[in-house]
């Protein structure tokens, strides 16, 4: 089987800007993948290029081993994609536009009706079926485009921001529904903002900045790479932050706080309560903010010899 | 012929004007009506014949090739481009359709809804006016041709409009101009012979000509010559909306 997705330095431009440079990327077949990166990194271009809403400048791409321009249709065939924005016909009841886009991809009426009928009971809104998309709540719309991208029983899942927005209910139900799905074969490719969603769901993420990769690895070790930062409020206010050797990469007062960047705040932090306190520090609060993705990203970039 | 995927797309924009008659076939047929009053019987008996027909009569070809293009003109230009503006063109763009299928679905559903149009405006004629059909194929082949000939240059403003104005300049500076000099209200042989020369460009010449030889029977130019250059025209569009799809314009980035 050849692989879910590959890239050849694939390019995309904009005029001046290059919204991908060069990306070479490979997902295997089966493989939950994330790709991450801060806002404008070229994610929804490399999506859309999958797709064919965006135009290619340079290099090449394959899904299942068709290429996107070339075998186009068997590339579309093999897709189901939940975009970042809503473009759903606003015209006809949800169940007749999933009917619509199954039809599309040569699904009969009666299999297509059924099928809608089924991802409807899936992602929970079947209840809603007769009703138009601007009649759903935020959160049903976003069901409504994974349904929309499952009804053609994709191959490859791609979800552009699923999670974006939406309440911890649906969050989770999003997170259990495409894990079963990965689990039964279906090779998902999911971006997102959040760490936690890419640690708990995919086998690698891909890093992307200003159109490059920047890394491809396990999402733990991603976040073996970062770091956190301990707060610690104290009884008397400090001037400046106490030598602490040995374990904080970084440290400072933050609002009254003492600030401390560790690799691992969990592991870290007795020894830093004891070593507070062996100096004379009473210690009121404690509080460990783990790295976001952006600051491993930061860490990343910087670390790299930083990518402007 | 048409694979499962293109025939749902073209059901779908079928769907779209058939599930709202009041918008689609009323404002026509009111139109008309109208225009049949007052050319008919308000004006009617003050305008003279014309090649020996009373002007309603004369009219009335004309009026239906006004409305069944101008229809199928605008369900394309119109469908198109509110796909675009809600990005649910989204929906058969990444889905395996082919382009000429992607091209026959939207054309096919707007030529439909032009010729329904046309055949409420000459049921709505033939309440004012004995009218009989004199050349029944050329009739039925030259609605066909004219109306896949709109609804393919429909496409084309559809995918080139960037907001809901340039439409309605598209129907205002270009449409109707062609149409009112179009030879629908009146003969070419009125014309000095310059004016009847510069009128040949004007495809809508060519249209309402042959559709009023299919009713009346009477023509100012060959029928056949003008079957041909129509079906040239609609030929020549189709390929360039085919390419345009293909290529993305106005549809990808
Ligand atoms: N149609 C377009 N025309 C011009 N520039 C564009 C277009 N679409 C995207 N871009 C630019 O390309 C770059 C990448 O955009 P893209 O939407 O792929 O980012 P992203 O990683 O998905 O970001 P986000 O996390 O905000 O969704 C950005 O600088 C963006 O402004
Ligand atoms: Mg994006």
């Amino acid at each position: 089987m050849p692989p879910a997705i590959e890239t050849e330095r694939l390019v995309k431009e904009y005029g001046d800007l290059r919204a991908l440079d060069e990306v070479s990327l490979r997902v295997e077949d089966g493989e939950f993948f994330g790709l991450l990166g801060p806002n404008g990194a070229g994610k929804t271009t490399f999506i859309s290029i999958l797709v064919g809403l965006v135009r290619l400048s340079g290099g090449s791409a394959r899904v299942f081993g068709h290429d996107v321009v070339d075998d186009y249709r068997e590339a579309r065939d093999a897709i189901g994609i939940a975009p970042q924005e809503f473009n759903v016909d606003r015209f006809f009841p949800i169940e007749e536009v999933l009917m619509h886009k199954a039809g599309y991809h040569g699904i009969t009426h009666d299999e297509a009706k059924e099928r809608a009928h089924e991802v409807l009971k899936t992602v929970g809104i079947y209840e809603k079926r007769e009703q138009r998309f601007d009649w759903l709540s935020g959160g049903m719309k976003r069901r409504l485009l994974l349904a929309r991208a499952l009804v053609t029983d994709p191959d490859l899942l791609i979800l552009d921001e699923p999670t974006a927005g939406v309440d911890v209910e649906l969050r989770h139900d999003l997170w259990e529904i495409v894990s079963d799905l990965n689990a039964n074969g279906t090779t998902v490719l999911l971006t997102t903002h959040y760490i936690e969603e890419a640690e708990r769901l995919c086998d690698r993420v891909a890093i992307l900045d200003h159109g490059e990769v920047v890394t491809v690895e396990s999402p733990e070790d991603l976040m073996d790479r970062g770091t956190d930062t301990i707060y610690v409020t104290l009884e008397a206010d400090l001037d400046a932050p106490p030598a602490l050797d040995g374990y904080a990469i970084d440290a400072w007062i933050d609002a009254g706080r003492l600030a401390v960047q560790v690799d691992d705040g969990g592991a870290v932090a007795p020894r830093l309560l004891r070593d507070l306190s062996d100096g004379g520090h009473e210690v009121v609060d404690l509080e460990i903010a783990r790295t976001s993705l952006e600051d491993i990203f930061v860490d990343l970039t910087e670390r790299s010899g930083g990518i402007s | 012929m048409w694979s499962i995927g293109g025939r749902a797309l073209f059901k779908r924009e079928v769907q779209r004007f058939v599930r709202r008659p009041k918008n689609t076939f009323m404002p026509p047929a009111i139109t008309n009506v109208l225009y049949f009053a007052v050319f008919g019987i308000v004006l009617g008996g003050r305008i003279d014949e014309i090649a020996g027909f009373p002007y309603v009569l004369f009219i009335l070809p004309g009026l239906i090739v006004l409305g069944a293009v101008s229809n199928a003109f605008e369900n394309a230009a119109f469908s198109i481009f509110h796909g675009r503006w809600n990005e649910y063109i989204d929906e058969p763009l990444t889905s395996p359709l082919s382009y000429t299928e992607i091209v026959a679905a939207y054309v096919g559903a707007s030529a439909l809804r032009g010729l329904l149009v046309g055949v409420i405006i000459g049921a709505v004629g033939r309440i004012f006016t004995p009218i009989g059909i004199k050349h029944a194929a050329v009739l039925a082949v030259t609605m066909v041709i004219v109306c896949v000939l709109f609804a393919g240059l429909g496409l084309i403003g559809g995918l080139y409009a960037r907001d809901f104005d340039d439409l309605t300049v598209m129907n205002q500076f270009i449409l109707r101009p062609l149409v009112f000099f179009g030879a629908v209200f009146y003969s070419l042989d009125v014309l000095p012979s310059t004016w009847r020369t510069v009128s040949l460009l004007n495809p809508m010449v060519y249209m309402v000509d042959t559709i009023r030889y299919g009713l009346l029977g009477y023509s100012d130019l060959t029928p056949t010559v003008s079957v041909g250059v129509l079906l040239g025209a609609t030929v020549a569009v189709l390929a360039l909306d085919i390419w345009l799809v293909k290529r993305g314009v106005g549809l990808t980035d």
